[in-house]
């Protein structure tokens, strides 16, 4: 898909810069992913269709750590399956840790996918998983509206006139997505 | 021969001509409290504590840069903890630019406050004399504990300024290429540099208190002191407007003098921006603030000022060409912040004044604080009339011809800290609505750089405030002016709540203005815990946006809460350097309340406070080096910080892992027996993503071992029903802070007991009320914990 330019238009973080990516490349890797966990941020609260997204993927067996106040969406749903609160920054720190016993005490996770996380917050979390959550290697991935470099890979921006654009991205994304075992 | 004293002169026969230099006569300092372990601590002298932090709250690193080009080996790539040339791994270049910018902030304010003690020697003379009135005997508890100094007046802080400097050096030459390599000591360093900085502002703070006669406990000082206009809509542009900017406050303090000496105080308004501000209304009571550091850029180019006077930090740095714009004349008055201007200093005033006003020159600088104030004065009132026909809010149409150039490309967006959608709130505006582009106000953090990449050239920062503007108008605030010191008085009566737990903790919400969502959430942190008896002390630009909202009867936090340090308390401590204050308090608890040693004893301290002192920094819009020291000050004395979602730039954190056992072991001092503990504070240094989140992690991190099951039982209220009210659940971890029946708030026992048996697992006895198992350990309220073996007072 090409350069783009990240959402904060000075954070260029280094040599090692996010792909831009289509939906069902994420979803691909999802899916293929021993141990994936999807991490939501705030930002999913801005309209219900987010949050729905964000159930879809965990119905499909994929945890859920609510990061922010997003926890409040999943009550307000009914939807407690696979889903807790997590502040952000004690999550990603203990996914720096290899001896990390996850969300289910089954241990740490390989492939992260980062969503409605407010853009620079979740921009400084993936660098850090970036740089050291290495061994074993943990995949981030951001399904946002923004081009984030210190993702592996990512969406490009989008406008609030593409949003409609970007639901139908997310769509994509949760069709491609095999359903696993809880 | 007579006894020499300090100050006098002599003869020596015989010897008249030669000169001699005696660089200080050491006095015989009166013993006053026997020294402690620690007096003047260097680099390695803390490193034990501080390893003892850092193995809990373990660094956490989010770097911004993945690379290193500090020297001509690099650019170095770092991504994935790889080595640069010289050796460093990314984890360790991340600790050496945190402490960097820990350098950065504390050389700040030292700086600020040798300057300060430079102006005040020559203005005031040696001698003036630290006191604080007859509530305050502990006058400088980080200078006691520290330094192991009293300070008699204010020509003693010379060497507390002697060894921070030395200090500041050794720690400077860490950062060089070839020498620090551990990310674990970089940190130590940091701490150490933070614990200087503290001492910094407890230095400035005291000497600009005792030489201006700012409030202490002295009359008119204290809980009581007036409240002072606060916002943009308070600044009467009817008259001549001097607005100052800055932290260091003699000149505006000279501005003032100068008004009440030409009974000009009410015909010239003194208003300001940031910490300046604040402390001119401790010197000045006619001073206005205008607004917080966010809002800078918008007051300048909001035309108001006639004149506009700078003096040092967090001062913009196109701060010439804005006022040139609005053809406000500007006064440097700091060797640090000259920007280009011609030094006029000792010059005819007559003729430094002609010069602005005819606009010869943008501005000049004046180094002397004493020739300030003439000549801003003088230049006001004649730049008054001549700016007064000048308009420099838009105009409709051209608000109408801007909104409507928009083009919608999103390049303003891009570059915006906070992503804020001005675009779409332009078309909104060109469609008639302009609301969206008004609600953008506050909500932008002031920063400018949307102007930049705008390919129509709309100047956006002032199509917001034409928005804006009629809220502007009316925004009007009240704020009570810094207090200063926290009384000893005050700390007798609350030492035991607040260790016990019954007041269930003391919130500092502190510095910048760079807010993920507006000026409200400070306002909203303050209120929730003032509503619940936290004692909420403020300083610098949280000080200043949390006045700028009202609740449903009109009232400011300041005005519907008392001042005292006490349950329910909203007090302005003051400006940046005032937050030493806040230290103080928690220092005095200690030393007041359970009687520890303050003398050179830092770790003791610290380590008390760690275990017993619910308190719980928040700087929700941290953006400066100064706040990145600030808070690693408070980390190093066991004082844990929140901090807003721009924090995460600051590229550290000190992070907990409840889930590891072995890292909440702590000693009883009692029998020197290990006791695994809750995570309480789980964290040193952790941000939010939204003020929802915040509000129960601030609550969250005033648990501490020492509390009483009544005390425990209070935060524990808090800590679930800010969960409730803000993430409409249960927190997952409320299970971890119960050690006992009587730790849960009796209207909920029985429902919570419930809870904990049916999802923790834990066994309950139903006829006793008690329980039997689950909890990490019972509540033993002999307990005396600490974290340092040498305080253990008799061995198992």
């Amino acid at each position: 898909m090409g350069m783009e330019i990240p959402f904060d238009v000075a954070n260029i973080p280094g040599p090692e810069m996010g792909e831009v990516v289509s939906p069902e490349v994420i979803g691909s890797y999802i899916s293929n992913a021993e141990r994936p966990l999807l991490v939501v941020g705030s930002e999913i609260l801005r309209d219900k269709f987010f949050i729905e997204i964000a159930i879809e993927i965990g119905k499909k067996g994929i945890p859920i750590a609510a990061t922010g106040h997003s926890i409040r969406g999943f009550v307000d749903t009914e939807y407690a399956d696979n889903v807790m609160y997590y502040n952000l920054h004690d999550l990603t720190n203990c996914l720096r840790d290899p001896n990390w016993k996850g969300l289910d005490g089954k241990g740490n996770y390989d492939f992260v996918i980062f969503f409605g996380i407010l853009y620079y917050y979740a921009s400084q979390m993936l660098s850090c998983i970036k740089n050291f959550a290495t061994d074993p290697l943990i995949r981030a991935v951001s399904i946002d509206r923004y081009y984030h470099p210190n993702a592996r890979m990512s969406f490009s921006n989008f406008t609030p006139r593409m949003e409609e654009e970007y639901k139908a991205m997310l769509n994509r994304l949760v069709k491609s997505i095999r359903g696993r075992q809880k | 021969m007579d006894k020499i004293k300090k100050g006098d002169l002599f003869s020596i026969s015989g010897l008249e001509n030669v000169r001699i230099s005696i660089g200080g006569i050491v006095e015989e300092e009166k013993e006053w409290e026997p020294m402690g372990p620690h007096p003047m601590p260097r680099i390695a002298t803390l490193r034990d504590w501080d390893f003892k932090l850092l193995n809990r709250y373990k660094p956490f690193y989010a770097p911004v840069c993945d690379m290193c080009c500090l020297c001509t080996y690099g650019k170095c790539d770092l991504t994935g903890n790889k080595k640069g040339a010289c050796g460093i791994k990314m984890d360790a270049q991340q600790g050496r630019i945190v402490l960097l910018a820990c350098l950065v902030g504390c050389s700040a304010h030292c700086g600020h406050g040798r300057h300060l003690l430079h102006d005040m020697i020559k203005k005031f003379g040696r001698d003036v004399p630290i006191d604080f009135g007859p509530e305050v005997d502990i006058e400088a508890p980080l200078t006691r504990l520290i330094c192991g100094i009293k300070p008699r007046t204010i020509a003693d802080f010379e060497q507390v300024f002697d060894y921070i400097e030395e200090q500041i050096v050794q720690l400077a030459d860490a950062l060089h290429t070839g020498q620090e390599g551990s990310y674990m000591d970089f940190e130590s360093k940091s701490l150490h540099m933070g614990m200087l900085d503290s001492l910094n502002k407890e230095a400035a703070d005291i000497i600009q208190i005792a030489c201006y006669g700012m409030p202490s406990s002295l009359p008119g000082g204290g809980p009581d002191v007036p409240l002072v206009d606060v916002g943009i809509g308070t600044i009467d542009t009817d008259k001549p407007v001097i607005i100052v900017i800055g932290h260091n406050v003699p000149p505006a303090a000279d501005i003032g003098d100068y008004l009440t000496e030409n009974e000009l105080e009410d015909k010239v308004e003194l208003g300001g921006i940031c910490c300046t501000s604040i402390d001119t209304t401790r010197v000045y009571k006619k001073a206005k603030i205008a607004s917080a550091l966010g809002r800078q850029l918008r007051v300048i180019r909001a035309g108001i000022a006639d004149v506009i006077v700078i003096d040092e930090q967090c001062i913009r740095a196109d701060v010439l060409e804005l006022c040139q714009r609005v053809r406000s004349p500007m006064i440097a008055t700091n060797d640090k912040a000259m920007h280009g201007l011609v030094d006029r200093t000792d010059d005819d005033p007559d003729k430094i004044v002609d010069d602005l006003v005819s606009g010869r020159v943008p501005g000049v600088i004046i180094l002397e604080p004493d020739q300030v104030g003439e000549v801003a004065v003088r230049t006001a009132l004649q730049m008054d009339k001549k700016r007064r026909l000048l308009k420099f809010i838009l105009s409709d149409d051209e608000f109408k011809h801007y909104v409507n150039d928009c083009i919608l490309c999103g390049g303003c967006t891009l570059a915006c800290p906070n992503g804020l959608r001005i675009g779409e709130a332009n078309q909104s505006a060109a469609a008639g609505n302009i609301k969206p582009l008004a609600d953008l106000f506050d909500l932008c953090v002031g920063c400018g750089r949307c102007e930049q990449v705008c390919k129509k050239h709309i100047p956006i920062v002032d199509v917001m405030t034409k928005a804006a503007y009629p809220q502007l108008k009316e925004e009007k605030g009240r704020m009570r002016i810094g207090r200063g010191p926290i009384w000893d008085s005050e700390i007798r009566e609350v030492g035991a709540p607040l260790v016990l737990g019954t007041i269930p903790g003391i919130i500092a919400p502190i510095g910048c203005g760079n807010y993920p969502n507006g000026t409200k959430d400070a306002w909203l942190i303050v209120k929730e815990f003032a509503e619940r008896n936290y004692i909420v002390t403020l300083t610098g630009c949280m000080a200043i946006d949390c006045a700028l909202w009202k609740d449903e009867e009109g009232k400011t936090l300041y005005e519907a809460h008392h001042g005292r340090f006490d349950a329910g308390g909203v007090l302005n401590i003051g400006s940046c350097v005032s937050n030493a204050h806040i230290h103080d308090a928690a220092i005095k608890v200690a030393s007041i309340f359970a009687g520890r040693p303050l003398r050179g004893n830092y770790e003791e301290i610290a380590d008390y406070i760690l275990s017993r002192v619910g308190a719980c920094g928040v700087a929700w819009g941290a953006m400066s080096q100064k706040a990145a020291s600030i808070a690693s000050g408070f980390n190093r004395l066991g004082v844990p910080a929140v901090v807003g979602p721009h924090s995460a730039k600051y590229r550290r954190a000190f992070l907990g892992r409840a889930d590891l056992k072995e890292d909440w072991k702590l000693i009883d001092a009692s029998d020197g027996s290990e006791v695994y503990v809750e995570p309480g504070p789980q964290h040193l240094l952790v941000a939010c993503e939204t003020v929802e989140e915040a509000l129960p992690m601030i609550a969250k991190l005033c648990f501490r071992p020492s509390d009483t099951d009544r005390g425990r039982s209070g935060k524990l209220t808090h800590y679930i029903d800010l969960n409730l009210k803000y993430l409409n659940t249960y927190p997952p971890d409320w299970h971890l802070f119960v050690r006992t029946a009587s730790d849960l708030p009796l209207a909920t026992r029985n429902a919570l007991l419930k809870k904990l048996e049916d999802e923790h697992g834990w066994e309950i006895d139903w006829k006793m009320k008690k329980i039997r198992e689950g909890p990490i350990r019972g509540y033993d309220p002999s307990f005396n914990p600490t974290n340092l073996e040498r305080l253990i007072r008799e061995k198992k």
